[in-house]
């Protein structure tokens, strides 16, 4: 698969005068997990959609291949990088594969509506996101993790070396958060870049390859979780104090013994 | 071999690989037909899906447009045998049948047909632009601006432009108004709705205003405009409506991939590659221009752009925006309204704007009381 990386310099997000994210400088791990993280109003879902420009930067730029990507049509945009929004609304009574084959929409034309490469690449989405069996059921009939599938199966359809997805847990429960991320480690397994917004620190350190900490617009960590999380950081993110041990299970962190901090004095 | 390669090292062996891609069985997806075809030097072959239920949809309001239209043609203060409406179409039989067909029904029955039509796909286009169903260009005010811009150059307040003219610059007043007013809030919600209803109030209250100060005659003169009737079309607005809708259809035609792609959330769409804002532009400007000239012709018959939709939508399959089915069914609702009025209380003609309300209204309070759930397109 191309590699494409995905990098932002001198990044300014602003709501009208406020800048939100501010001059913020990284670049992303081609065929990683990276979890964006820190507390609510940090800026988290504002730089994923700076990222995929959904909002434009006042200053600097966000740079796919060295390429600002102000400057790519919105097909070829969409043809390498995806984005699942939060609450993404589909019309009513869309069955999945419905749902997957919009997917394919920036690989399609007016003359070129069904390929045999669309098919083959909606069946392989459907397959990759454990949804054949259900490919012709209306979505309002699934379960949240199996709709939250459907949605990152559509991405996938799109085949985008990177893909781009805002708290794609955050209204599921714990089966069903793993479900989904089970499915994104498959897909950077694959070979694509995942970038996703996270509240939950925890699931960021078990599933993230990397971890991009925000605070108040500003990046103040990045990393692989198990180099950059420190008490101090959790600390300085959410305001808590935590132990931080090695799960047993899987070598990677947990945070135990969470309490709210007690302030410096 | 290399069939079962990642599509990704396909597409960039297209060249190479094509007699795979060819061997490899296509079947549409469920509830389409796929036409494929290729011509001499093309890499891979052209391909388009028609949804069936899509297709069916239109078969089924074009047979029951032109059973209504034949029936429009019979009906009336002197009925017609229908064996003698077909031959008086092109000419033949009685001279007062052929007169009665030809001069006098036929062209009230294609104003029916293309402001219908038009009132139809713009209710269809600005439904799926703001993702509401009661965002039509009669509720948002669109059609309230046409009429005031349209009676005021009735009037003559020292305005001497056609009304089909002035109905586009009025829609397009009161579009920019609406837009404007509910500018934050996007066109989504019912912020949008309600700065409609209130720009269309004002419309409203200014055509009754104009009409209040000028004599019984001109007032009488541009009555039709404020009820909506198809009684006393303007020629030449009917025909620059024909013109407008040609042109309207087509481009709400090739907008169908992107108006698919509207209906999603913003972020989805623009992720699948949609130029939201340009996109947005054009469905509008189409809706206001099919408004306009609708109105120039017929008045404020605007419930039609709010029926005709919602009957292509239940007919037509949930994949699509039903662009055609909406001209249709548009059609064949002005077509009946028009039918009823002028046969419910004959002699007198009860104005085509009227029916529509009576029925309309009902409708429209019914998709508000309806379970929320179902009350969002």
């Amino acid at each position: 698969m191309t590699r494409y990386e995905l990098a932002t310099r001198d990044l300014t997000l602003r709501y009208g005068r406020t800048a939100v994210i501010d001059r913020l400088e990284f670049s992303l791990p081609v065929g990683r997990v990276t979890a964006i993280v820190g507390p609510n109003g940090c800026g988290k879902s504002t730089l994923l959609a700076g990222l995929s420009r959904l909002h434009v930067p006042s200053q600097g730029a966000v740079l796919l291949d060295g390429k600002d990507i102000q400057q790519l049509p919105a097909r070829e945009l969409a043809r390498r990088l995806a984005l699942l929004p939060q609450e993404a609304t589909a019309p009513e009574g869309l069955t999945v594969a419905e749902l997957v084959r919009f997917g394919r929409q920036p690989h399609q034309g007016w003359l070129r509506q069904w390929s045999a490469e669309d098919q083959h690449v909606v069946r392989e989405a459907l397959a990759a996101a454990d949804l054949t069996g259900l490919a012709e059921r209306p979505l309002d009939t699934l379960s949240g993790g199996q709709r939250q599938r459907a949605w990152v199966a559509m991405t996938i359809a799109q085949q985008t070396p990177l893909l781009l997805l805002d708290e794609p847990t955050s209204a599921l429960d714990l089966g069903h958060q793993i479900e989904v991320f089970e499915l994104v480690r498959r897909l950077a397994a694959d070979g694509r870049t995942v970038v996703m917004v996270l509240h939950d620190l925890a699931s960021a350190c078990r599933y993230a390859d990397h971890l991009l900490a925000l605070h108040n617009g500003q990046l103040v960590a990045a990393g692989p979780p198990g180099e950059v999380v420190t008490t101090d950081l959790v600390r300085h993110l959410y305001g808590i104090d935590c132990t931080l041990i090695t799960d047993p299970a899987t070598g990677g962190l947990l945070l135990s013994n969470v309490r709210r901090a007690v302030p410096d004095t | 071999m290399l069939c079962n390669a990642p599509a990704e090292s396909k597409l960039r062996q297209r060249t190479a690989d094509t007699q795979c891609i060819d061997a490899t069985t296509i079947t549409a997806p469920a509830g389409h037909w796929r036409l494929a075809w290729r011509t001499p030097g093309s890499a891979e072959p052209y391909s388009l899906l028609v949804d069936r239920q899509a297709l069916a949809a239109v078969l089924l309001l074009l047979v029951a447009l032109i059973a209504a239209s034949l029936a429009y043609l019979a009906l009336g203060s002197s009925p017609l045998p229908l064996p003698a409406v077909l031959p008086a179409l092109v000419g033949r039989g009685d001279m007062m049948v052929v007169f009665l067909v030809q001069e006098l029904r036929l062209p009230r029955l294609a104003a029916a047909w293309l402001t219908g039509a038009a009132f139809g796909v713009a209710g269809c286009l600005m439904q799926t632009l703001a993702r509401n169903r009661l965002a039509t260009p009669g509720i948002i005010g669109i059609d309230n601006g046409a009429t005031a811009f349209a009676v005021a150059s009735v009037v003559g307040l020292g305005v001497s432009l056609a009304p089909p003219a002035m109905a586009l610059v009025g829609a397009a007043t009161a579009a920019a108004l609406t837009f404007g007013l509910a500018a934050g809030g996007g066109t989504r919600g019912y912020r949008f709705i309600v700065a409609g209803i209130g720009v269309g109030a004002v419309f409203g209250a200014i055509t009754q205003l104009l009409l209040a100060q000028v004599h019984i005659d001109t007032a009488n003169a541009a009555y039709p405009w404020t009820v909506g009737s198809l009684n006393s079309r303007p020629a030449g607005a009917v025909m620059l409506l024909g013109i407008g809708l040609a042109f309207g259809l087509a481009a709400a035609l090739w907008l169908t991939r992107a108006l698919a792609l509207m209906r999603f959330s913003d972020a989805v769409a623009s992720g699948l590659g949609l130029r939201i804002t340009q996109r947005r532009w054009q469905v509008l400007g189409v809706s206001v221009l099919l408004t306009g000239l609708a109105v120039a012709a017929a008045g404020p018959v605007g419930l039609v752009g709010l029926i005709g939709p919602e009957i292509a939508r239940s007919l037509s399959s949930p994949r699509g925006v039903p662009i055609m089915a909406s001209a249709l069914s548009g059609a064949l609702v002005m077509v009946l309204a028009d039918l009823a009025g002028r046969m419910l209380l004959s002699p007198i003609e009860i104005p085509v704007g009227i029916v529509t309300a009576v029925v309309g209204g009902p409708w429209l309070l019914w998709i508000l009381l309806r379970p929320a759930s179902r009350n969002l397109a």
